[in-house]
């Protein structure tokens, strides 16, 4: 039993997040608010340079072969740096999908090289994100999970979120590769990873504002109503963490709660992006209200990755049956077991 | 990261859980707040000490088993699995013996934490006065200095356990010019001392748990400070630390809470209000994340790291989710809420638990001064 990341997971996590912090600035991401596809070549290319899109693609297929918890990790950092390339999506999510449905070493290969994008569909989540960039689609349908490459155009969306890319769905075809519960489960894990580093950012921002805004000779930041504000959503980030690393490992493991502990992460998340963004935007005060600030671009993905890939409800509801239904012995004692 | 046990863990909680199984009182004690339950939890706690489980942690020479975090943890588990007691000596055992491990002289360590350990010296703690609560720098007890004693006098308030424990431990002034943090010590003493006036305050429960200590000129040895005079403030903030920290509060305490209440919640089903659903699964999901997070503090002290100010975010949320989960029961009982004894029979727990539960975002340091200690020192903002 051991909860910590090893010296390895704590290097790469760092390396991606300095990266990200040097390229992926506010500046870039109003550059992408400006431009027509939301979309760059050019920053795709980086994180493919960086390694990116290999992370959880087999060694053998010229990826890094690493973990579930890895990828958490690493979903953190781009959710901090408000990264809206698919690089979760096809990286995080996709690949270790294809990577355990085995028969799929081409698409691997394509994907650690950075040449494929993969979109991502499931009925929990009416709506496909960056459909028009991919060349593949993983579809759910009747419990199986679909494979094909991308033919049809499809209808633009509406987000909140500037940089964010939707699409209805459309049909589902292609090849069986797994289950449509793995889809939803992985892809609602790297949501809640990123969900916290979203939150992390924001409580960044919002720290960094209140030492630097006077009003009435001093810094907001002395003022304890804005330290408490501040200091109940790091409580509540803080103890989304271990939770979406827990989940992580079940995941991985295959372990039969994992369902379980991949929803009380997204709840666990989505509640803490959520505190942490209405108090970022209170500490900000009327600025935060404006398109001005970084801040909106955060606490957009944040609303916007709450409600996806199973809203409240959804994963409330599987708690319910788990914990109340009695399906998953609780107590103490079965923290994990 | 592997969140496996290993076979030594897993043997290790089949010895607990046999031990407790075999030993844990099966009928729930009298509380420890009044004198007869005092003394039966004493007895308890005597009876773990005789299976060598007052404190698995310590080291064996001082009546430990000298285990590891990870293995507390389970113990910890196997314990409120088998609902054994609450501790009467928690404070002796997590806060002050901590402190005497690490600052205590060898002397100090053979003279109190053996016996602490075998449940033979039962603490009060001693930190409030009635004019420094959570400012307990402003510490107008004084101890001064004649020949090899010192000599106490002041007045000490809320101080738990100290109607019917055998000693107290707090910070007095010994340097009578002394301002604030400054010219204090952390000094031992006996309750039964000459000059000790212990008066019992009633709690909010009814039950004289706590009590006012009034000290008139105690001679108390100078061999009974921990550390060296005038660095009282560093000691006791080092105990405060192990009292926000890891072990004052175990997951397991919170997640047999969220069991009962989950069991509560399916006996009256039918007449709850919907938002309580949601309310027990949330207190299921944070003593769930409560009990990570513990076990990832843990793995990091084990590995060499330490706790720091981290300790405040604990103890809000391990303060406040207690609040809400016994609210939640409060909340289900609805009209048998107010009951002492519900059926007529055992004294009603979640009515105590949740009368407890109000005083954890009081103690060891309010949850105001948690959340200015995270912002201050965690978030970097200005004093």
């Amino acid at each position: 039993m051991d909860f910590t990341i090893t010296e390895d997971q704590a290097t790469l996590t760092q390396g991606v997040r300095d990266y990200l912090a040097g390229v992926h600035t506010p500046e870039l991401l109003r550059a992408l608010d400006a431009s027509d596809s939301r979309r760059s070549d050019a920053v795709w290319q980086g994180l493919a340079d960086m390694g990116l899109p290999g992370l959880l693609v087999p060694e053998a297929q010229g990826g890094l072969g690493l973990s579930l918890l890895d990828a958490v990790l690493i979903a953190a950092e781009l959710g901090r740096a408000g990264v809206a390339e698919p690089i979760a999506d096809t990286a995080l999510v996709a690949a270790p999908l294809l990577a355990k449905a085995g028969g799929q070493e081409a698409v691997l290969e394509a994907i650690a090289s950075g040449e494929v994008k993969v979109a991502l569909q499931h009925p929990v989540n009416p709506w496909v994100a960056d459909l028009d960039g991919a060349s593949h689609i993983l579809s759910a349908k009747d419990g199986a999970l679909l494979l094909a490459e991308r033919s049809s155009g499809a209808e633009l969306l509406d987000s909140v979120d500037p940089l964010r890319r939707l699409y209805a769905p459309v049909a589902a075809k292609g090849v069986t590769v797994g289950s449509a519960d793995a889809l939803l489960d992985h892809a609602a894990l790297i949501a809640a990873a990123q969900l916290v580093g979203l939150a992390d950012a924001m409580l960044e921002q919002a720290t960094d504002y209140a030492k630097n805004r006077s009003q009435f000779g001093q810094p907001i930041g002395s003022f304890q109503a804005v330290k408490h504000h501040l200091a109940t959503a790091a409580v509540k980030i803080a103890f989304a963490r271990p939770v979406i690393e827990r989940a992580a490992v079940a995941l991985q493991d295959g372990a039969a709660s994992a369902p379980v502990h991949v929803s009380h992460a997204k709840l666990a998340a989505a509640d803490a992006a959520w505190a942490m963004s209405e108090t970022a935007i209170q500490t900000h005060g009327a600025m935060g209200y404006t398109y001005e600030v970084d801040l909106h671009f955060w606490m957009k993905r944040a609303w916007a990755l709450s409600g996806a890939w199973g809203d409240r409800a959804f994963h409330l509801a599987r708690i319910d049956a788990a914990v109340i239904g009695g399906a998953l012995p609780i107590g103490p004692g079965h923290s994990f077991v | 990261m592997d969140l496996a046990y290993t076979t030594e863990q897993q043997a290790f909680r089949a010895e607990v859980r046999a031990w407790m199984e075999a030993n844990a009182p099966k009928a729930p004690l009298v509380t420890l707040e009044r004198e007869e339950g005092y003394h039966q939890h004493v007895e308890w706690e005597r009876k773990l000490a005789s299976g060598n489980w007052g404190m698995v942690t310590w080291p064996e020479a001082y009546g430990g088993r000298g285990l590891d975090l990870i293995q507390w943890l389970i113990f910890e588990e196997e314990y409120y699995r088998a609902g054994a007691p609450l501790r009467v000596n928690q404070n002796g055992i997590f806060l002050l013996g901590p402190t005497v491990m690490e600052y205590g002289t060898d002397e100090q360590k053979a003279r109190f934490l053996t016996p602490m350990a075998k449940g033979e010296m039962i603490w009060a703690q001693a930190w409030s006065e009635p004019g420094a609560g959570s400012d307990m720098a402003a510490i107008t007890s004084k101890a001064i200095r004649d020949g090899d004693h010192y000599v106490i006098s002041g007045q000490k308030t809320w101080s738990s356990r100290a109607s019917f424990a055998d000693w107290g431990f707090g910070l007095f002034r010994t340097d009578p010019d002394s301002k604030r943090h400054k010219g204090l010590s952390f000094i031992l003493f006996d309750l039964n001392a000459p000059g000790v006036t212990r008066r019992p305050i009633r709690q909010l429960h009814g039950d004289p748990g706590f009590a006012e200590l009034f000290f008139d000129d105690v001679r108390v040895p100078v061999a009974n400070r921990i550390a060296g005079e005038g660095e009282g403030w560093t000691v006791a903030m080092a105990t405060a630390g192990f009292e926000r920290g890891l072990m004052l509060r175990s997951p397991a305490r919170f997640q047999a809470a969220a069991e009962r209440l989950v069991k509560l919640f399916r006996a009256c089903e039918a007449k709850a209000a919907p938002a309580a659903r949601e309310q027990v699964m949330q207190a299921w999901m944070d003593a769930q994340a409560y009990a990570y997070n513990t076990y990832a503090v843990a793995s990091k002290i084990m590995g060499g790291g330490q706790i720091g100010a981290e300790a405040s975010l604990n103890k809000i949320f391990w303060s406040e989710l207690d609040r809400a989960a016994h609210r939640t029961a409060m909340q289900l009982l609805g009209a048998s809420a107010e009951l002492r004894h519900l059926d007529g029979g055992a004294l009603n727990a979640w009515l105590e638990g949740y009368i407890f539960s109000l005083s954890g975002p009081i103690y060891a340091g309010s949850n105001e001064i948690q959340r200015n200690i995270i912002a201050e020192r965690l978030l970097g903002l200005p004093r």
